[in-house]
């Protein structure tokens, strides 16, 4: 609609690059570098590797970016570490073992 | 990954030096070509063509004989005669990218090349004004139109960028560029004459706000302003680059897996209810005229065609 067009022209990109450390959620074909929103979140996140993984049940992923859990925006995470958005970013997804009690207690 | 650098990086007068004179000495024979090249084009088109309507000529306009006796023979401009070429002045400006991402892919270096290249072969070709503006989070004139490129304007230039801007912002760039343009064409050489004016950006090609780009690029157009997007491709040119032994160019990107071409950049859109979009960054690129360059060596050929396509279209529309 209308107001998501809006919002994501506002909205500043930044390159990524998925990967991770386990064999078994590996992405079949490499995407390469892509580039997506910073106003990205963890679910968000999960729903692209999920896409890319052509899941038929969602799997719900956590992102660690320079080996930090992204609980924010990627927007937010890039301010508070002092990272530039012009760089690509490795992302590496893990399947989200927390569980949800625990997250809520964060 | 690197860390945001509170101190501005520019280049000491010595490395600009340096990297000029290099890049000058090792683009030279290029430019010569693309010299040749341009001057093909920007050189006033000669008067071959018979064109109407005028009360005496050549020749006579066979679309006019109808309208003129049913005017009761009044309106009698129907000759056909060879039209003076008009003198035409230029005013080019190159836009460089100085954000961030040139340095981290390794796109710097090429860029400063291509630079060189096109300033070096306007110089030669004595065809207008050229004028340089850096870009990233700010816009910033490098050089100005009035004053001659010189190899120490060069330099100068080179003194001015560091690659090291937070942002890429491109809407403002040619928002800017607009406004620029508008008062080169006031205060020009091109008072009295033809005055056609030229944008080349030269940059890696990653930015935001592409609807916003996509309507200041359409009134560009209708100012009659053609914007060129140079699309500096580093990916292949890597090797290369290495291989000749350079010890000024500027460090390369340290994660050598982050390389990919732009041809194969994805997009992701992803909605609120988690439907992921993708699509070829290229596809929906928003300047019509652009070129992906990844060797310094290809862009005499691919901005020449450009350029003359662009030129058959205006002269077309003119009639
Ligand atoms: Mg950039």
């Amino acid at each position: 609609g209308p107001t998501h067009d809006t919002a994501e022209a506002s909205q500043s990109k930044v390159q990524i690059r998925l990967t991770t450390r386990h064999s078994d959620i590996e992405l079949p074909e490499d995407p390469g570098v892509l580039l997506v929103s910073t106003g990205l979140r963890r679910y968000a996140l999960s729903s692209l590797v999920n896409n890319l993984l052509h899941t038929e049940k969602p799997i719900p992923f956590e992102f660690l970016i320079n080996g930090q859990f992204l609980k924010t925006t990627i927007d937010e995470f890039l301010t508070a570490n002092g990272i530039s958005a012009e760089s690509t970013l490795t992302v590496e997804y893990t399947r989200a073992l927390i569980p949800p009690l625990h997250v809520a207690s964060f | 990954l690197t860390h945001l650098d509170t101190t501005d990086i520019l280049p000491s007068p010595e490395t600009a030096r340096a990297l000029w004179l290099h890049h000058e000495s090792t683009t030279h024979s290029l430019a010569q070509t693309l010299t040749e090249h341009l001057r093909l084009i920007l050189a006033p088109t000669l008067a071959t063509k018979l064109r109407g309507d005028f009360r005496t000529g050549k020749r006579l306009n066979l679309k006019r004989i109808i309208p003129y006796i049913a005017s009761g023979y009044k309106r009698d401009k129907i000759w056909l005669r060879r039209s003076q070429p008009s003198k035409r002045a230029y005013q080019i400006m190159i836009a460089l990218d100085d954000s961030r991402s040139m340095a981290e892919s390794g796109a710097a270096s090429l860029a400063l090349k291509t630079l060189t290249l096109i300033t070096r072969s306007l110089a030669m070709l004595e065809v207008g004004e050229v004028a340089v503006v850096g870009f990233g989070d700010e816009v910033k004139v490098a050089h100005e139109f009035d004053k001659p490129f010189t190899s120490e304007a060069g330099v100068d230039v080179f003194s001015q960028f560091g690659f090291q801007q937070q942002r890429t912002d491109v809407k403002k760039l040619v928002e800017k560029s607009l406004g620029l343009f508008q008062n080169a064409r006031m205060s020009g050489v091109g008072r009295m004459e033809e005055l056609w004016q030229l944008q080349l950006i030269i940059s890696d090609g990653i930015c935001d706000n592409h609807g916003d780009i996509l309507r200041l690029v359409r009134r560009a157009q209708e100012q009659r302003i053609m914007v060129v997007f140079i699309v500096v491709d580093a990916t292949a040119s890597q090797a290369q680059e290495q291989a000749g032994a350079d010890t000024i160019e500027r460090p390369k990107a340290q994660d050598g897996r982050d390389k990919q071409s732009i041809l194969d950049l994805q997009s992701v859109d992803i909605t609120a209810e988690g439907k992921v979009v993708r699509w070829r960054y290229m596809d929906r690129f928003p300047f019509r005229w652009y070129l992906v360059v990844r060797d310094v060596v290809e862009l005499p050929g691919v901005l020449a065609t450009a350029l003359r396509q662009w030129f058959a279209e205006v002269v077309d529309a003119a009639g």
